[in-house]
């Protein structure tokens, strides 16, 4: 999933001074999943910008919902009819979900109230792991399902560097080292041929490009 | 005819060398390079110079090599990945070349997050070894990442770094037989304190004939103080310090303890000149670079030979 | 019973486990003490969500207690020990607008159970921090 975190009230607050009518509007999807954007995040930002704006004497008036997605059409669309009533939307979506909702409404500011993060898994309850970079290359088998580009500091193809001690990354010693993974798991696989192995340089122009990237599936369009 | 690194020369005729790094200064100052150049002069081989180690801003490690060269030093440039993508590394390798530069030393680097620029982005197009890769084709079969050809290809000597004291330990040796894969024909290993481990590195690296394929410099870092002996097993990752070690500085009062971490870099020397497979010694003596004399001559490791 | 305090508005979330007679016991209180205090029972103190306890400022309350079962005699377990998490989220939350977050008060009891729910009213509010009422609630 997509994760994100919050930001700063203080931050929220500025950026909605402007308007009055503000439409506060989650995403059910990955910021979710990850308590950052979902319903009841809604309702806890909703709520407290509403006490804020009473406290300090400022007109201000909300309402909340939450769409399934912010980065598809359809589920954008809900906001048809309804956003015109208001003077800007805040939006709990990551960073594609905001572009995403002002692609189909241009002329209404829509205000990012998280920050997103990164790709990542939920670990257990309150905990979220990034563990991919979108590299557009994927060679998690020859790693012991362990991403070096993601999970190892300094992306090592050829791991792990000089800093790795008891399986600890040195840059952030609650960090246990990829690469000290990668090696433990193929020796109990029984692949330690694959350690032998020197990887060329990667091709980061499946992930650099020539810009922003693009998908196109003829056999998935209208 | 080609001017030939005199590391390689003093190597390939089999006699036991000596290199020595020079850290450059946090500054544009020439004088401080030159005087670290001349303290070294004529008692090592070659001498390092760090590219902006631990992630700090210094003078540039290029630069740095051009005016040791100018001294009549051999100069190896290190070159970390961290900070230049493929197209800057290469374009700096045919650079050091044709500045007369005769060694590379392929390295990761340290982390940014270690330095001074903590809010540099972290380059790491090409790892250490593929770096080692990229420079032996370059000069081998004068070919660029890619195969685009380059000519005339530039002559360096390749060397890289080993640790035998990270972890896990049994995947060191392993790592080190990949680097030899990928071209490198020198090694300078992390900083030996632990003889126990590094022989035991040293007859796995036998086992793999690794010691016949490259030449392996034993890292020396003379300690100035216990104090310095403890800093370094605490904080410094990678690095590995027996208590006995500590105890010995300890044991010493505070205006002998230079002395004493002189005298335990020369039995480390002794030491490693014994050891099968093992072809000079690589000396760090972090900002206190009159100590290479006294540890080089003591060592009985003068004069140099000029080969 | 400090009189200051019988004019604010309070809200009670409680875990239900404390006083199988909560349904009745508190309506005496409630009678007493009027509109000015409200009471929301829950399955456990960890059912809690920070959005109850802002929604209970927003509407004008100018104390908002939850009350859980004692430290390790959760009936599930954790669910106490979670609700003193939530609370320390919403604490911060509302820090960050400017409200006083010691106007958001957990209150772990001590053993044992049951306790008449509202007799333990009567000791909160006496003990209660003299806080006056919130900006919120003052508007």
């Amino acid at each position: 999933m997509i994760t994100a975190e919050r930001k700063p009230l203080d931050e929220i607050i500025a950026m909605i001074l402007p308007f009055k009518k503000v439409l506060v509007v989650g995403c059910a999807s990955c910021v979710g999943e990850c308590a950052a954007g979902g319903e009841k995040e809604v309702g806890l930002l909703g709520s407290a910008l509403r006490m804020d704006a009473r406290m300090t004497t400022k007109e201000l008036e909300t309402r909340e919902m939450t769409l399934e997605r912010q980065c598809v059409y359809e589920f954008i669309d809900r906001l048809t009819g309804l956003i015109d009533q208001y003077d800007a939307v805040l939006s709990l979506a990551c960073g594609a979900g905001v572009q995403a909702v002002a692609e189909v409404f241009p002329n209404i500011p829509i205000l990012p109230a998280l920050n997103t993060s990164f790709l990542g898994q939920t670990k257990e309850a309150g905990l979220w792991l990034e563990n991919c970079r979108g590299c557009g290359d994927c060679r998690l088998h020859l790693f012991a399902d362990i991403c070096p580009v993601t999970r190892c500091a300094k992306q090592i193809f050829n791991g792990p560097c000089g800093g790795s001690q008891d399986g600890k990354c040195e840059v952030n010693p609650e960090t246990p080292c990829a690469w000290h993974l990668i090696v433990t798991r193929l020796e109990d696989r029984n692949q330690l041929d694959l350690l032998e192995e020197v990887y060329a340089p990667a091709d980061w122009s499946k992930k650099e490009g020539a810009g922003p990237r693009k998908i196109v599936r003829e056999d998935q369009q209208n | 005819m080609k001017i030939e690194s005199q590391l390689k020369n003093v190597l390939a005729a089999g006699r036991f060398a000596v290199t020595a790094e020079c850290g450059p200064p946090k500054g544009a100052d020439p004088e401080a390079v030159i005087k670290k150049g001349r303290i070294l002069k004529g008692y090592v081989d070659s001498v390092n110079v760090t590219d902006n180690q631990t992630g700090v801003v210094r003078l540039s490690s290029l630069a740095a090599c051009v005016l040791l060269l100018q001294e009549g030093l051999d100069p190896v440039l290190q070159m970390v990945v961290r900070d230049r993508n493929r197209i800057a590394l290469q374009s700096d390798l045919l650079g050091a070349s044709t500045l007369g530069i005769r060694n590379v030393l392929c390295l990761s680097g340290d982390h940014q997050s270690f330095g001074n620029q903590t809010q540099a982005i972290g380059v790491f197009d090409l790892d250490s070894i593929q770096l080692i890769q990229t420079v032996r084709r370059m000069r081998d079969e004068g070919q660029i990442i890619g195969g685009e050809a380059v000519s005339p290809p530039p002559y360096l000597f390749i060397g890289a770094a080993a640790n035998p004291f990270a972890d896990p330990f049994f995947y060191r040796v392993i790592r080190l037989a990949k680097k030899v894969k990928a071209g490198t024909e020198f090694i300078q290993t992390q900083c030996i304190y632990n003889l126990d481990r590094f022989k035991e590195w040293m007859s796995q690296v036998r086992d793999r004939g690794l010691h016949e394929k490259v030449y392996i410099l034993g890292g020396i870092t003379p300690l100035k103080s216990a104090k310095m002996a403890e800093y370094i097993k605490n904080q410094v990752a990678g690095m590995d310090i027996p208590e006995p070690l500590i105890r010995r500085m300890k044991s010493v009062p505070a205006k002998g303890q230079r002395k004493e971490g002189i005298k335990i870099s020369i039995e480390t020397i002794q030491a490693l000149k014994e050891m099968e497979g093992v072809h000079g010694v690589h000396i760090m003596a972090i900002e206190w670079e009159e100590a290479v004399p006294q540890v080089v001559e003591q060592a009985g490791l003068m004069p140099r030979p000029t080969v | 019973m400090n009189k200051e305090n019988l004019e604010l508005n309070v809200a009670i979330f409680f875990c239900q486990q404390l006083d199988p007679d909560q349904d009745s016991n508190r309506r005496v209180i409630e009678k007493e003490l009027g509109p000015g205090i409200k009471f929301f029972p829950l399955p456990c103190s960890g059912r809690i969500e920070p959005l109850h306890f802002l929604h209970a400022f927003e509407s004008g309350a100018d104390l908002v207690y939850l009350i859980t079962c004692p430290v390790k005699s959760c009936r599930y377990q954790q669910g106490n020990v979670r609700a003193g998490k939530r609370i320390a989220f919403a604490q911060n939350l509302i820090r960050e607008i400017g409200l006083d977050p010691e106007r958001l008060i957990l209150i772990n009891i001590d053993p044992p159970l049951p306790k008449r729910i509202d007799l333990l009213t009567r000791e909160l509010l006496e003990g209660a921090p003299v806080k006056g009422h919130s900006l919120l609630s003052r508007l």
